[in-house]
């Protein structure tokens, strides 16, 4: 277990001395970090005897304890078989960056980047618990974006990295949400436990809303149409990241996702509509976009795309046939389009670029890339007796079922092969075939390092087609089996059977080649179709980033402003509401008060007095005056407490107001401000309706609270002992001498010592009095700063 | 008798009291040695809080205090420790850079002090009037901390500002608090609990709860009083605003959810949905507003204000996992947030000017890979990105969302996370992928150290993070 352990780890141990070694060693570094895929594909192979018998291998640490985390993993069919493509292909890419970035000056920062990323991936495919699982699928989107941005002197690299980290980082927390739901649903937190269930899933009320977010992650990752703009774009990465993330592991991710879960989601009407349907789609823009481009690169890019497209639309089918297809043509992938994509990558090395339409003829020039690169191609096109081949007849004939429904989607198969097969044969043939023609004077084979690669996985495509049968039993059935849910035996083989699947192969392959031999005008055709369907999500990303920025922008205007009256505004703007909205709206207004036969004059003069004093605040068109009037709106409430018989309290809130507006005053003309009021008519009215709304819903609330009986048990209490007990017949006067006498010689040393503090204050004030005072202008102070 | 439980209390609040008096010791110091001795009362200050922190380390206190206005306990225990841990860490900062900001006023380390100590009493208030006279102490020494370079236009502006709000929020606290007392009768948390779930709660009881809310919200500067919050942090010299990101905000968070869940929690139902909205607003306007920042301080105050909104969505599960996750988020929130301004600290150009744009860090990974990994480390856990700290932050407080069945809760807060994790990674990009401008001055050994250990602790946090949930654990307890 412990071994295991370690072999899942070795990727990351590597990538934390990679640059340290290739300081010393330099690009020869490589030859020692190929030892990391290697012990662990060492390693990860002596459990395929047991895998292939059907058992399944769980092992694991407590990570977090407190918190139910475990480091854990959980190796079927499935999982084994994506973690020996991720070891075994990423040895031969760790080897062909070794000669691709020779010299290059952070060649160590890249080894680092790349090996990280091969931990996370292992991670990702072998994890038993979810939030496991969720953590490599994070640490596979940043390792990803590293790794587009490596050439961060390119705008495009920037903009793609971002672009590539948004999408896929996103639909990351999509799939923390749906794990999350997985995990509230079922109660378990490990697929090990959830994949026994059955059908709890799929009859859960919740199964909608967690197809939604799986689906949402797993298109993202797998670059689904409307999603897919990200993969052509990280193209900007250096061709071994595209060889490896970019069409072998990384975005087969999704799909994994997808297959790891059919046995306890799949097969609903929901599961089998939109994945084939969204599957079906991507196929066939992805090959349109790929007939389209000239970048070897690109094209490339696009068949990836529309494979993924392929693999969604039979993981989604769901039928059994059509799962062994989904798992024969996911490895007859991995292995072609690694191939291909190093062939890309060989041909600007050695040629000096991989446009196209600027590189043919290089066959005698680089026998060996050429022959990887037509083997890797027969092999996509679905040449017998290549991998290819059994994918495709095992997709027609998981198809050809003749219902309405399985014949649309044997029509979209058939179409996006034929157009696949004209892009992989343009990609793979046309640099190599007819006049010697390239931008470098000497084209020439690259070293060792870059051929591996190529070389062993196209035979490797060759292999595996021609024994098919210990294909079949070492991967293909146990692969299946783990995404069926039950054990699935695959027949077929590289020896063609006559019937309908076998004749479409033969129609595709014809009419791929028909398209080939006329490429410039299918060229032009499918440009102008593109343009013709106007900008595409790539742009509409962009916008949305822009809209994004531009809300930001206007938000922050908006409600951050700067100036302290807005705040004031809105905060005040907020109490209102509150209050007013809840009254209103749960049936709690305060009955109008009776105010029985009139008003007495008195009382009515000071209210009066009162409004008078409101109003003038609101008007005033300088402070002083506003000021003096919110003094007289306070005096008119020292009236009040007067005319109902509280001297004490109307004599402090004279005191009180007196004082105010004398310091107010004060401060106003020490702080040499403007006098008259800069706002504008409407700023006065905005202010003076949110102050009259909040003054409305604290009056309402008043009015409700007096509603409510008194509760006297105070006042009793006061009234009944104020004699008996203090000996006193005022009963404030008891209260305060009294009854919180304590209190009182508090507050009376908390004066003292005040007065004591001021004193001190000016004291100070009349010493450094001599000095001249600064003059509190603000336009002063900003030129001093 | 009396004797007797005064000496109890007095044993239960010595932290405090240690604390309070060694601010007025530390101020005779400062009167008498003049503006001299403002380095030696900055260690003193420092030694007197970790002092202070590693006696209530190590003395568990456990109990109620001068009649129940005062409760000591584990949840107190674990945010005093981190309060006093913040305010320690942001006065070394400060030290290290105090000649620069002008900052070495000996005034300066006792208002931290005295701010800390109204921490406390926030901390294990166990009524309202504590409450407010714990707060109240915090705020003022905040007002000054805020002004503190008086002739500077941003720092006063930003003091100014900080005062007028708080005191209008604390006045709606005060009005909120006396309608609780008035429709409950009572000021005590277990009192008013007891007069709620005896009786049908009033509708001006309500309101009370809303204006108490309304102004926790605001001294947790969640939205919508979240104004002053970029104003301050950008306007305060960067050691104090590096402060405020930190103590004030753990404090205010403890006394937020010791409150609704001792005195408010038979109407649980009316303060869920305040915390529902506040969070959720919160977090999408941390997350929208920050996206258009230029400036790091500023992006760093939208970024806490995003973050309240996902530690309270802890709180609004109402169960115990949200109340440790909360815990957690707080813990790790801090840490994240002391690493970052002692980075926006050491981004001093080569003349030694601070500077505060983000483009300035442009190409930084060439001039100071050190700093810049710490950096990126940072705000892909700010992002929340796993496997650091930042996602299991907001992982636990989201599980605790779901155990408690508020979905639309949880995933408008995975929604708002995506929309952050834009200008976090946006940060990273100026750093790694854009052309380099300058570079920086050398940062101080002792603003290495911090940024170092914050690095270290976000990376290596998915290794001990048992410890911190086991203690977080202990605390949440407390409450239920």
């Amino acid at each position: 277990m412990e071994l295991t352990f370690l072999a899942l780890l070795t990727p990351f141990i590597a990538a934390l001395f990679a640059p340290a070694l290739t300081r010393v060693l330099g690009a020869r570094a490589a030859f020692v970090l190929v030892l990391a895929p290697i012990l662990s594909f060492a390693r990860l192979l002596t459990y395929l005897p047991d895998v292939m018998a059907g058992e399944k291998v769980t092992g694991g640490f407590a990570w977090v304890p407190s918190f139910n985390l475990s480091y854990s993993w959980y190796l079927d069919g499935l999982s084994l078989t994506f973690a020996l493509l991720v070891t075994g292909i990423g040895a031969l890419i760790v080897l062909y960056a070794g000669a691709y970035l020779k010299g290059h000056p952070q060649q160590g920062r890249f080894f680092a980047f790349l090996l990280a990323f091969m931990g996370a991936m292992l991670g990702l495919v072998v994890s038993d618990s979810f939030l496991m699982l969720f953590i490599h699928w994070e640490l596979t989107s940043i390792t990803s974006f590293l790794l587009i941005g490596f050439d961060h002197e390119r705008q495009a690299s920037r903009r793609a990295a971002l672009t590539a980290l948004a999408v896929t980082g996103g639909g990351g927390l999509f799939l923390l949400a749906g794990l999350m739901f997985l995990w509230n649903i079922t109660g378990v937190t490990q697929f090990s436990l959830l994949l026994m269930l059955g059908d709890d899933l799929r009859s859960s009320p919740f199964y909608m809303a967690l197809f939604g977010l799986i689906a949402m992650a797993a298109f993202t990752k797998s670059a689904q149409f409307p999603f897919h703009f990200w993969l052509p774009n990280a193209m900007a990465a250096p061709t071994p990241v595209s060889a490896y993330l970019h069409s072998a592991t990384m975005v087969k991710a999704g799909v994994f996702l997808l297959m790891r879960l059919n046995p306890v989601m799949g097969g609903t009407p929901l599961w089998t509509i939109v994945l084939p349907v969204v599957g079906g789609v991507t196929l066939i823009a992805g090959t349109v976009m790929a007939l389209r481009q000239r970048d070897m690169k690109l094209v490339l890019a696009q068949t990836t795309v529309a494979s993924l497209g392929l693999l969604v639309m039979l993981t989604g089918f769901g039928t059994e046939k059509a799962l062994e297809a989904a798992v024969l043509y996911l490895l007859a992938h991995a292995l072609f389009k690694g191939a291909l994509f190093m062939v890309a990558g060989q041909v600007d090395h050695g040629a000096g670029s991989r446009d196209l339409t600027e590189v043919s003829g290089l066959y005698r020039a680089m026998p060996l890339t050429g022959a990887a690169a037509g083997l890797a191609a027969l092999s996509m096109i679905g040449f017998m007796p290549f991998a290819g081949f059994l994918a495709k007849e095992e997709i027609y004939a998981a198809l050809s079922s003749g219902s309405p429904r399985d014949l649309l989607f044997l029509m979209t198969a058939f179409a996006g092969n034929v157009l696949m097969g004209a892009a992989a044969l343009h990609a793979g043939i046309s640099p190599f075939r007819g006049r010697l023609k390239a931008p470098v004077a000497h084209p020439h084979e690259g070293p060792f390092g870059l051929l591996a690669g190529p070389v062993l996985l196209s035979l490797a495509g060759l292999a595996a087609g021609v024994a098919s049968g210990q294909f079949h039993r070492a991967f293909g059935n146990p692969m299946a089996s783990a995404v069926a849910g039950h054990p699935v035996e695959m027949t077929i083989s590289g020896v063609p059977h006559a019937g309908l699947p076998f004749a479409l192969s033969v129609v595709t392959i014809a009419a791929a080649a028909w398209l080939f031999s006329r490429i410039g005008r299918v060229q032009q055709n499918a440009r102008a179709l593109i343009d013709a369907l106007g900008p595409g999500p790539d742009r509409a990303f962009d916008t949305a980033l822009d809209g994004l920025t531009r809300m930001a922008h206007g938000l922050v205007r908006r409600v951050q402003s700067g100036r302290l009256e807005h705040y004031l505004v809105v905060t005040l703007l907020c109490l209102g509401l509150t209050l007013l909205l809840s009254l209103a709206l749960q049936g709690e207004m305060p009955r109008w008060p009776a105010l029985g036969a009139a008003i007495p004059p008195a009382e009515a003069l000071v209210l009066l007095l009162a409004l008078t004093g409101v109003g003038v605040v609101l008007v005033a068109s300088d402070r002083l005056t506003a000021i003096v009037a919110l003094g007289i709106q306070g005096f008119a409430v020292g009236l009040i407490y007067l005319l109902y018989g509280a001297p004490d309290l109307a004599f402090t809130q004279f005191m009180v107001e007196t004082l105010a507006v004398v310091i107010l005053t004060l401060v106003m003309t020490r702080l040499n401000l403007k006098g008259a009021d800069h706002r504008g008519t409407g700023e006065r009215l905005v202010d003076g309706a949110v102050a009259v709304l909040a003054a409305a819903g604290l009056g309402l609330l008043m009015l409700k609270m007096l509603e409510g009986s008194f509760d006297g048990r105070l006042s009793d209490f006061f009234n009944l002992y104020s004699r008996t007990v203090a000996h006193g017949a005022n009963v404030v006067n008891v209260i305060i001498v009294d009854f919180r006498g304590t209190d009182t010689l508090g507050e009376i040393s908390v004066v003292l010592v005040t007065g004591l503090a001021i004193l001190a204050l000016i004291r100070l004030r009349a010493v450094a009095g001599r000095r001249r005072l600064a003059d509190n202008d603000p336009a002063d102070a900003e030129e001093q700063a | 008798m009396i004797a007797e439980t005064l000496t109890a209390s007095l044993h239960l609040t010595s932290p405090e009291l240690i604390l309070g008096i060694g601010a007025l010791v530390l101020l005779m110091i400062g009167v008498f040695a003049g503006p001299k001795s403002a380095g030696l009362v900055n260690t003193l200050a420092i030694l007197l809080l970790v002092g202070v922190m590693g006696w209530i380390y190590v003395t568990p206190l456990e109990g109620l205090a001068f009649g129940g206005v005062f409760k000591a306990d584990a949840f107190a225990r674990y945010m005093k420790i981190a309060a006093l841990f913040a305010a320690a860490v942001s006065l070394f900062m400060a030290a290290v850079r105090a000649k620069a900001e002008q900052l070495d006023q000996f005034e300066f380390p006792v208002l931290v002090v005295l701010a800390t100590l109204g921490m406390m009493l926030m901390i294990s208030a166990n009524n309202l009037i504590s409450v407010y006279m714990g707060l109240e102490l915090q705020s003022l020494a905040l007002y000054v901390l805020a002004a503190i370079n008086r002739d500077n236009v941003r720092s006063t502006e930003a003091g100014l500002k900080y005062f007028v709000l708080g005191a209008l929020s604390s006045g709606m606290m005060l009005y909120g608090m006396s309608l609780v007392y008035g429709f409950t009768g009572n000021t005590g948390f277990t009192e008013i609990a007891a007069a709620l779930s005896s009786e049908t709660r009033s509708l001006g009881f309500v309101f009370g709860l809303v204006f108490v809310l309304s102004g926790f919200a605001f001294k947790i500067s969640a939205v919508p009083f979240h104004m002053w919050t970029p104003d301050v942090y950008e306007g305060a010299p960067t050691p104090v605003t590096a402060f405020f990101a930190g103590a004030p905000k753990i404090a205010a968070i403890a006394m937020l959810t010791r409150i609704v869940l001792s005195a408010f929690d038979p109407v649980f139902h009316d303060w869920q949905q305040v915390i529902v909205f506040i969070s959720i607003a919160s977090m999408i306007l941390g997350s929208f507003a920050a996206i258009g920042q230029k400036n790091i301080k500023r992006l760093m105050a939208y970024s806490s204000i995003g973050h309240m909104g996902y530690a309270l969505v802890g709180l609004a599960a109402h169960n115990q996992t949200g109340v440790s996750g909360l815990v957690i988020y707080m813990t790790i929130y801090i840490a994240m947030t002391l690493g970052t301004f002692a980075i926006i600290m050491s981004m001093r150009n080569a003349e030694g000017q601070p500077s505060e744009n983000i483009d300035d860090l442009a190409g930084l990974s060439s001039s100071n890979p050190f700093m810049a990994l710490i950096l990126t480390l940072l705000m892909f856990s700010l992002a929340g990105i796993p496997p650091l700290a930042g996602f299991f932050a907001k992982y636990f407080v989201f599980v605790a969302a779901i155990e408690a069945k508020l979905y639309a809760l949880a995933i408008i807060g995975v929604l708002a996370s995506v929309v952050g994790a834009y200008y976090y990674l946006r940060v990273i990009k100026v750093m790694w992928f854009d052309q380099p401008r300058g570079g920086f001055a050398p940062a101080s050994a002792g603003l290495k150290l911090v940024y170092g250990l914050s690095g270290l602790f976000v990376t290596a946090y998915v290794l001990f993070g048992g410890m911190l949930g086991t203690a977080a654990d202990v605390a949440a307890k407390a409450l239920f």
